[in-house]
């Protein structure tokens, strides 16, 4: 699995996530208000760093051929040393109950509700053609007014929109791109002439119905 | 016919004209996993239960299942077509099917689409699917009859408008075949019926929907179709699209009837999606719920007030039970549920006893106060006479030498079951079928061979006519059948039993 978060959401199994999500909310309820954004720092960082530098470290934790004490101490080896007192206990606890494969899972969800937290929020934006800067914070502007927090746009082209843009804040979508728009007015404009051609239908044809 | 290319543009221009293009907000989720006419999705953390959703290629579901962290979407259409990681959308509206005049006389699928090839319904209304039904205040009693022109369930298991009237039998026991002729001889009375096909087989809808075109009840008759070969979510939702159907008239005051055929497949297409769901199963792997899936339904027919209007839907489910088991779990439920059952038997089937009702465990709970007072006068007493007659039948058959009075009985019994069979397509009038009743019991066929008792009832149906045509005017008209009418229908049929005698003996001389 990719480490930096990058997981495509056909991946995304609910109940992990559940679990993950459990994890991360603990972790940031451990850290102090002002250690907070040091330990999703140095959370990215260990994953970044550690894990993604060492794949035979990381398999080492995910292998189920090293028992739980082992882990414990290898953990308490390499990290006491670098590592802040609460991530080191994050990782001993995760060792302990055998999470330690969720852990970009739980990087992911973390950084989320450390943005909600600190009043955040992801707002993709996909717009039909590439949008100059003064765009973007055009839209930031306007976002930030109406939404109740501040939005970290995430920007990404789909040239099948055709033009208009499509926002979506959580599973929220706005949709205001011309492709739906053509796909509503497909839509009505054929119930009409099916309206109109069926009753011209029956105007004229009785012998079809019986 | 041809169009008229500018009269097309023009509509086509105002639309273009008059369009508002408005943003659509809509909740999203994604597919985790499709198949057998259920989806899982990830997301829409706003669905609603029953809400529509829609899958990108048009295809609607609805939502199921709200469970922790996904939701349970059954798929209305095509489930071949959807695939893992497809966006779906809320739609923030319950599931509606079309209804009104437009539906009379068409074969739709359970979502109003046409399956008879005669172009678009043009259905300006619809109604959601699920309805809640007409409270205490709403209602007043069965008290109007829905005569179905089939003797034995008129004059012994009436049916009353508003009531719902269980028929359960084994396969191919004339159950479809009792609902048929219902449904035939509801011609002229203004009741507009529905008829749901439910997991049958498309040859016999198709033969069905011949008849009842033959016998010109499409005029006022919908069918809804989910043959065996639609997908469960289909079967599952086709006796509300048909309840919706029917509901829509009921409340412009019309009288409807509707025949659910059958609910047997409906539960099992309903245990199908529900342990597809993961909905722990419970007797006969049924899930806790079934009941309430056709109590709900049920609850909806209805003799609505004079205030609503003083419509009525009277049902008619069917059931087929295996080798007449009627304790299994869905009989019994349904049993539970209606007002009486009609109840079709293999055993007299085969006897040539048709329609093979059962009497002696055919009840009708509330009916009685919508039978005509003609006939409850004549047929008071037919059902436990039969349910008798029975028993007795069964005690001769031992051989032992009977008195009198006893062989008596025996005969009536005999005439009286050749007299309440009936052929199929051919429901007798009301005042038709009092004045054969009233000939069987009390005692005119009696001197008539139980062989030739078919023959002489019809004649009796055309001498009635024919030569006193006053009489039936009386029970017509009148719906009762007072002391001066009893009195001319005695001498009428003493008429009667002289020229069928002398009809005889010519017969037997010329042969």
């Amino acid at each position: 699995m990719e480490a930096n978060g990058n997981i495509s959401e056909l991946q995304v199994d609910p109940q992990t996530q559940a679990v993950a999500r459990i994890y991360a909310d603990a972790l940031l309820d451990a850290a102090s208000a002002e250690e907070l954004a040091g330990v999703i720092e140095e959370f990215h960082s260990f994953v970044e760093e550690v894990l993604v530098a060492n794949p035979d470290f990381r398999t080492l934790l995910n292998s189920a051929m090293i028992t739980r004490d082992e882990k414990l101490a290898m953990i308490d080896r390499t990290m006491t040393a670098s590592a802040t007192p609460t991530f080191a206990n994050f990782l001993s606890v995760l060792a302990k109950h055998d999470r330690l494969s969720l852990l970009p899972d739980i990087l992911v969800q973390a950084q989320q509700q450390f943005e909600i937290r600190s009043g955040q929020q992801r707002v993709q934006i996909i717009s039909g053609r590439t949008l100059t800067s003064a765009a973007i914070e055009n839209i930031q502007r306007q976002l930030s007014q109406t939404l109740p927090f501040q939005p970290i746009l995430e920007v990404s082209i789909d040239p099948s929109l055709l033009g208009g843009l499509v926002i979506r804040v959580g599973d929220t979508v706005y949709d205001g791109s011309l492709r739906s728009r053509m796909k509503q007015l497909r839509d009505r404009l054929r119930q009409r002439s099916i309206h109109e051609i069926q009753s011209g239908r029956d105007r004229f044809s009785h012998s079809e119905r019986d | 016919m041809k169009f008229k290319a500018d009269e097309i543009a023009s509509v086509i221009q105002k639309e273009i004209e008059t369009y508002r293009g408005q943003i659509e907000t809509s909740q999203v989720g994604r597919v985790l996993e499709v198949g057998d006419g259920i989806a899982r999705v990830y997301g829409l953390s706003g669905a609603m239960s029953g809400e529509m959703v829609e899958f990108p290629n048009g295809v609607r579901g609805q939502v199921f299942n709200l469970e922790e962290n996904s939701v349970g979407v059954i798929i209305l259409g095509d489930h071949l077509s959807i695939s893992e990681g497809d966006e779906v959308r809320t739609t923030g509206a319950l599931l509606s099917v079309p209804v009104g005049q437009a539906m009379v006389g068409r074969v739709v699928d359970p979502l109003g689409n046409p399956l008879d090839g005669k172009g678009p319904v043009l259905a300006t209304e619809t109604r959601p699917l699920e309805t809640i039904a007409p409270g205490i205040a709403g209602r007043q009693p069965v008290k109007e009859p829905l005569q179905t022109g089939i003797k034995a369930v008129d004059a012994m298991t009436p049916i009353g408008r508003g009531q719902r009237q269980l028929i359960i039998g084994d396969r191919k026991t004339g159950k479809t075949a009792v609902a048929i002729d219902a449904i035939i001889n509801q011609k002229d009375s203004g009741v507009i019926c529905v008829y749901v096909a439910c997991g049958q087989r498309d040859s016999s809808v198709a033969s069905v929907v011949e008849i009842l075109r033959k016998a010109g009840a499409m005029d006022y008759t919908i069918v809804v179709n989910a043959s065996a070969s639609a997908a469960a979510p289909l079967q599952y939702i086709a006796p509300y699209a048909g309840a919706a159907m029917a509901e829509y008239f009921m409340y412009q005051g019309k009288a409807t009837l509707v025949i659910y055929d059958d609910l047997t497949r409906q539960a099992q297409a309903y245990r199908q999606l529900s342990l597809l769901v993961r909905r722990p199963p419970g007797r006969e792997a049924y899930p806790g719920d079934v009941f309430y899936c056709h109590s709900r339904l049920l609850e909806r027919s209805a003799k609505l007030s004079n205030e609503l209007g003083g419509g009525s839907m009277t049902a008619l489910p069917i059931i087929e039970t295996l080798e007449g088991e009627v304790s299994a779990y869905i009989p019994t439920n349904v049993i539970s549920i209606t007002d009486g059952q009609i109840y079709l038997e293999p055993n007299l089937f085969f006897a040539g006893i048709r329609p093979a009702i059962n009497v002696g465990i055919s009840v009708s709970r509330v009916g009685g106060n919508a039978q005509t007072k003609a006939m409850k006068k004549v047929a008071g007493g037919l059902r436990l006479d039969l349910a008798s007659f029975r028993e007795l039948e069964a005690f001769a058959q031992l051989g032992t030498e009977l008195d009198k009075a006893t062989q008596g009985r025996l005969d009536r019994g005999y005439r009286m079951v050749e007299l309440l069979k009936q052929p199929q397509y051919q429901p007798l009038h009301m005042a038709d079928q009092v004045v054969s009743i009233y000939a069987g019991t009390k005692g005119y066929f009696d001197t008539i061979p139980v062989s030739k008792v078919a023959q002489a009832e019809k004649e009796l149906q055309i001498f009635m006519r024919d030569q006193k045509p006053e009489i039936r005017d009386v029970l017509v008209n009148t719906k009762t059948l007072d002391d001066a009418t009893e009195a001319s229908l005695k001498s009428a049929l003493q008429e009667f039993l002289v020229q069928w005698a002398e009809a005889q003996k010519l017969e037997k001389k010329s042969a």
